[in-house]
């Protein structure tokens, strides 16, 4: 470790208390530091400062040598202004209050001042400032600017001009965040609106962020417009679980409906930030297809029925099953559903035939079979990296909020980034070097960078790799892939150290096993850092806390449709949706004697099942998820169960004690104590220990 | 006193425009001298020339020049202002169309000064004349081995080009003409002590020089001729040096470009321009559209220099200088100064952007008869609220027409407030119509 960076320190003056804080911070910043606020509008501590709106104006002054201060003849805007020594800085002065109500004057002119009406009433900036800082009244007697009330930007975004004041922040927030650029100024002086090209649809995965940093209520989501006022809402913190990234949110309902979700803040996650997935993907929770209580087939019908009618429908076809029963899925439920899924399978039912991975080929991860792990970056730490590779994975479809930190660690600390896909991509806008390769050449690709390290003596491999490798020599790998032999050379280059993105959809490629074989080899030459990560919200906790020993989903499909099994039980999964072969599937389900068909909504699966257990959504009950980078987060429970849904934990222990009797586990709180006592990795999850921003498994 | 032409003494003769002609009058001994001088000795002359910025803040050139840093470690920039936006300022134009290797050598010898290796001239989209008088000079002075690869045998490799901006006054403004240039839109940046100063973080975050047309036009005489010499112009007066030239406008007999010493009282500069047209003087905007405008009194005792111009609580700035007669209604003037500025602001500030709008709307008013009571004393609020609050100088030179109108005729606003039109009886409001 390198010693601690001494941060260099000036002395500066705010409102005549003295205070040293560090050189070059903002104004805007040093001044928290007593508890002190100054207004802003176009500022973002997450973006760079431009000084557009002016609410931040202060009074600034030098010290002199002979200790009087020289006060600027200008005020200064506080967001651009770096802390020097000297500096004097007043930000309760008469002429601050006067500017503060001038330029609140002027941003209310051209305001259309629809309040009542507007979704960001009551938590708005812009009636906050006003209400601490501004005039009472106007003074504006002309005629007001006016635009389109309703311009709809996407299907997610909809744009009330009249209510802009131009701060900005959404069309800096597209260059700087997102990097999709699709904002940006048009027009000029008081008609200058933020637009997309050419009024085209705003197109990006991160438009829903956009609605939250405008500081007035010009953006406003389409699926949230005028459905509540801010205080009427309940607003509870919570875990997204659409992906395996984890992002924290804020769910807001309303009279026990979902109604909006906000980005919470965890700067080991998300910052602040959502995806349009996830921000606008919970509607499932108001869904009109919920399962709401258990179902039972009657002759081609599910008909509804009760928990003991599906209970035990589920233990005759089940109980003593051995090698003839399994189950599918889990790795959308919670550490303590699964984990009492594999108690139920393996413990009671007596077999080990249970999967949650849909991936074709994946059977042992290669992790495992290289005894590396699969996840050796945390989110955070990519921002430091010098260099990265994302390798086979269309990153800000897959894993955006793992896109996100990758974008900045290029646009902030200047990483090189270098992306390899069979496609365009939306990192290749920053890439340093973009390999683009023929699909199904992954493992080409992949054993070219390494053979390239290998044989530039760079490391030491295993005699059999070296000669497995050894064919793949640049311009072998162009004829095969064709990416450019030079372009291959230049991305060699970068990788020392290099942390390694890939997911795991690369298993379902052909070659995909060979090729992520080669990229962990890769991480080992290079003393990288390979990442495999997952990609359902709790797909790494299934994986820690399933078995691997019985059949995996590849045979237990088979299995099923060769009609060699007597009842197949679905966790929470649409194999169709996941698994890439769709036939197998169907004959799959239509071959298995029992099929139980657990899950939140309907799905295409209950066509086939015999029995239908309904489970309650995540954020209707306690539990926590592993995400990407194995951080276990807690969900605490937002909204009552609907209907007569259970959490998964619970449908499971209550079969379980049917067959055995003890004592039952009561909360989920119990069961994670369990999961720690047989996995120790998770000791810091346990739910006296863990900390609000989840804790992450080394 | 009468014109000093030095910048514009060939302004007639077209050969001057050719690189033989312009040669035969003198021109790059200028650079053959100061390439042979030391960098700072060039920096030297020109601060004892005395010479301040011609784009209208007159800030002292040779700080600028001086600023770039002595070790390089990067690209050095050389980059002119000819955007030329200031209403009724026209000088720029005939500098570049008429004698368009002044402005080659001067950013040249400015280019050795700061061991630049690129220059740029922004200029105006209007001016397409200027715009190829300067690619033709250009063009010669590479063939001539003046500009490129080695020149004149010293080894110092020096390119120079053009870029036309598309049609913004707020372009001129240095650093959103710079934004520009890199193909940003046009809005300005932060400036010190916000960010660097352009001479060490410009164009592309390298030092960067900005100096006008004008200001570059002098470097030749400035070399030529010695510092010394050239402060020996205008030394009567207490810190302006050399020669301006003003773009005379307005109601005149002769309209023009008159380049006079430092010094000159302003009247002598209407009687060049052939004395008022159409009645009596009644007010002037001595520096362009943006400075204070000022009674014929204080024309008849204004000396032509930064600080004499205070005296008359006016400026030089950038020598557009409007003379207007008896018949010119001030509130109908105005109103056409704050329609320009409204049209300009680029948006990014909020008092530049709502004020100048909100200005424009309430001298509309007023101009079209409706008036009332207060709007004064709102107009000077207004304007106190943009003057110093905006982002960038367009703001405060949006304000201070207005606020200076204000100041020197105000009952010419309260008889309109009042009566309903304009106590000038004239067409006045046809004659400024845009
Ligand atoms: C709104 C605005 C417009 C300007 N337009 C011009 C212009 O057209 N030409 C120019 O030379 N300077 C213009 N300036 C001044 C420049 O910002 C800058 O001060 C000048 O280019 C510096 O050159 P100098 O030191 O040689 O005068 C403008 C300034 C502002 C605030
Ligand atoms: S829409 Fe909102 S965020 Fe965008 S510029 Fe207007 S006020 Fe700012
Ligand atoms: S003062 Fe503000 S709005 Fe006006 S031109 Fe400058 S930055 Fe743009
Ligand atoms: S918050 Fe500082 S100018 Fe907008």
């Amino acid at each position: 470790m390198a010693a601690a960076v001494q941060i260099e320190t000036v002395n500066i003056t705010i409102n005549d208390i003295e205070i040293a804080v560090p050189k070059g911070e903002l104004i805007v910043e040093a001044v928290k530091r007593l508890g002190l606020e100054i207004p802003i509008f176009c500022y973002h501590p997450r973006m760079k400062p431009v000084g557009m709106c002016r609410m931040c104006i202060v009074e600034v002054g030098f010290k002199q040598p002979d200790g009087t201060v020289r006060k600027m003849p200008k005020p200064q805007a506080a967001c651009t202004l770096p802390a020097s020594e000297g500096m004097a800085v007043y930000t309760d002065t008469e002429m601050v209050h006067r500017d503060r109500k001038g330029v609140l004057e002027f941003l209310l002119i051209n305001h259309p001042l629809d309040c009542p009406i507007c979704d960001r009433g009551g938590e708005c900036p812009l009636q906050n400032n006003t209400l601490f800082y501004g005039p009472s009244t106007s003074r504006y007697v002309e005629l007001k600017r006016h635009a389109p009330k309703a311009f709809p930007l996407s299907k997610y975004v909809t744009l009330d001009l009249e209510r802009c004041i131009q701060c900005g922040r959404c069309v800096r927030f597209t260059e700087e965040i997102s990097g999709d650029s699709e904002l940006a100024f048009r027009f000029r002086g008081a008609n200058m609106q933020p637009s997309t090209f050419e009024l085209r649809d705003f197109e990006s995965k991160f438009s829903g962020n956009v609605i939250e940093i405008c500081p007035v209520g010009a953006l406003t989501s389409a699926k949230y417009r005028f459905r509540a006022r801010p205080w009427d809402l309940e607003t509870k913190p919570a875990v997204c679980t659409v992906c395996s990234n984890g992002c924290n949110v804020w769910f807001d309902y309303r009279v026990g409906k979902m109604v909006r979700i906000n980005g919470r803040t965890n700067e080991g996650v998300n910052e602040e930030w959502t995806c349009d997935k996830g921000k606008f993907g919970h509607e499932f929770y108001n869904s009109e297809d919920r399962l709401l209580t258990p179902l039972v087939r009657e002759g081609d019908q599910l008909v509804p029925t009760d928990w003991a009618r599906v209970y035990s429908d589920v233990i005759r076809a089940f109980a003593n099953g051995g090698d003839k029963v399994a189950a599918l899925g889990g790795a959308a439920n919670s550490n303590e559903d699964v984990f009492m899924l594999n108690r139920l399978m393996t413990g009671i039912f007596g077999t080990k035939n249970l999967d949650h991975r849909f991936e074709r080929n994946l059977v042992t991860g290669v992790g495992e079979k290289l005894g590396v792990s699969e996840v050796q970056s945390t989110i955070a730490s990519l921002e430091d990296a010098p260099s990265m590779l994302v390798f086979g994975t269309s990153l800000a479809d897959e894993l955006p909020i793992v896109f996100l930190r990758v974008r900045k660690a290029w646009f902030k600390n200047g990483a090189k980034v270098v992306v390899a896909h069979h496609a365009p991509t939306d990192a290749d806008s920053f890439a340093e070097v973009i390999l683009r390769y023929k699909e199904g050449t992954e493992a080409a690709v992949a054993s070219g960078l390494l053979s390239l390290l290998v044989s530039a003596g760079k490391a030491q491999v295993p005699a059999a790799t070296a000669d497995a490798i050894k064919p793949f020599t640049p311009e072998h790998v162009e004829q095969l892939s064709g990416v450019p032999a030079e372009k291959l050379r230049v991305a060699a280059e970068l990788l020392e150290g290099a942390p390694i993105i890939t997911t795991r959809s690369m298993y379902n490629q052909a070659s995909g096993v060979d090729a992520l074989e080669a990229l962990a080899g890769l991480a080992m030459v290079t003393n990288g850092k390979f990442n495999c990560y997952s990609l359902q919200a709790n797909a790494e906790g299934a994986t820690l806390l399933g078995t691997k020993e019985g059949m995996h989903t590849h045979q237990i499909l088979n299995a099923a449709a060769a009609g060699e099994l007597k009842a197949l039980w679905l966790v929470n999964v649409d194999p169709f949706a996941l698994y890439p072969d769709r036939e197998l599937v169907q004959q799959a389900l239509e071959n298995v004697e029992f099929l139980a068909v657990q899950g939140t909504v309907a799905s295409e699966a209950m066509h086939y099942a015999s029995v239908v257990l309904p489970q309650c959504a995540p954020a209707e009950m306690d539990g926590t998820y592993t995400n990407v980078e194995r951080r276990v987060q807690r969900m605490r429970p937002v909204l009552k169960p609907k209907g007569s849904t259970k959490p998964g934990w619970n449908i499971f222990s209550e079969i379980a004690v049917r067959l055995r009797p003890a004592t039952p586990f009561f909360n989920p709180g119990e069961v994670m104590a369990e999961i720690a006592k047989e996995n120790p990795a998770f000791e810091g999850a346990t739910y006296d220990k863990l900390p609000a921003e989840g804790f992450v498994i080394r | 006193m009468a014109e000093r032409k030095l910048l514009f003494e060939h302004t007639h003769d077209p050969a001057f425009r050719t690189l033989d002609g312009y040669k035969a009058t003198g021109g790059y001994q200028a650079l053959e001298k100061a390439i042979k001088m030391d960098r700072q000795a060039v920096i030297d002359e020109v601060k004892a020339s005395g010479l301040r910025g011609r784009g209208g803040a007159g800030f002292p050139t040779w700080i600028k020049w001086n600023g770039i840093p002595k070790d390089k470690k990067t690209t050095h920039y050389v980059l002119c202002n000819a955007d030329e936006g200031e209403p009724g300022t026209f000088k720029d134009k005939q500098l570049m169309e008429t004698c368009p290797f002044l402005l080659v050598e001067g950013m040249t010898i400015a280019g050795h000064a700061t061991n630049a290796d690129q220059g740029f001239i922004y200029i105006r989209g209007e001016f397409i004349d200027a715009a190829r008088a300067l690619r033709s000079a250009i063009d010669e002075a590479y063939a001539a081995g003046l500009l490129g690869k080695n020149i004149m045998g010293t080894g110092w490799n020096f390119d120079l080009d053009i870029h036309l901006g598309a049609g913004s006054y707020e372009c001129g403004e240095e650093s959103a003409l710079m934004s520009s240039l890199m193909g940003e839109r046009g809005m300005p940046r932060l400036k010190f002590p916000h960010a660097p100063l352009p001479t060490v973080a410009g164009l592309w975050e390298r030092p960067t020089l900005i100096n006008n047309v004008e200001t570059y036009c002098c470097a030749p005489f400035i070399i030529k001729n010695g510092g010394e010499w050239y402060a020996s112009l205008g030394a009567s007066t207490k810190n302006s040096r050399g020669t301006k030239i003003f773009s005379v406008s307005g109601h005149v007999n002769k309209p023009g470009n008159f380049e006079i010493e430092f010094g000159t009282p302003l009247k002598e500069l209407l009687e060049m321009a052939g004395g008022v047209k159409g009645g009596k003087l009644k007010a002037c905007v001595p520096g362009g559209s943006s400075v204070p405008i000022i009674t014929a009194e204080d024309v008849d005792r204004a000396i032509i220099g930064y600080e004499e111009m205070s005296e008359v609580k006016s400026m030089v700035g950038s020598g557009g200088c409007m003379f207007l007669n008896e018949h010119t209604c001030i509130v109908t003037f105005i109103w056409r100064t704050a329609l320009f500025y409204a049209n300009e602001s680029c948006g990014k500030c909020t008092p530049c952007r709502e004020g100048t709008r909100w200005m424009l709307q309430i001298l509309d008013r007023i101009r079209r008869g409706n008036g009332q009571k207060g709007d004064i004393e709102l107009l000077k609020d207004i304007c106190s609220q943009i003057d110093g609050r905006s982002f960038c100088g367009l703001g405060d030179a949006a304000a201070w027409p207005v606020a200076a109108a204000l100041r020197v005729f105000p009952h010419e606003f309260e008889y309109f407030i009042e009566n309903g039109k304009s106590m000038v009886e004239s067409e006045p409001t046809l004659a400024m119509a845009p």
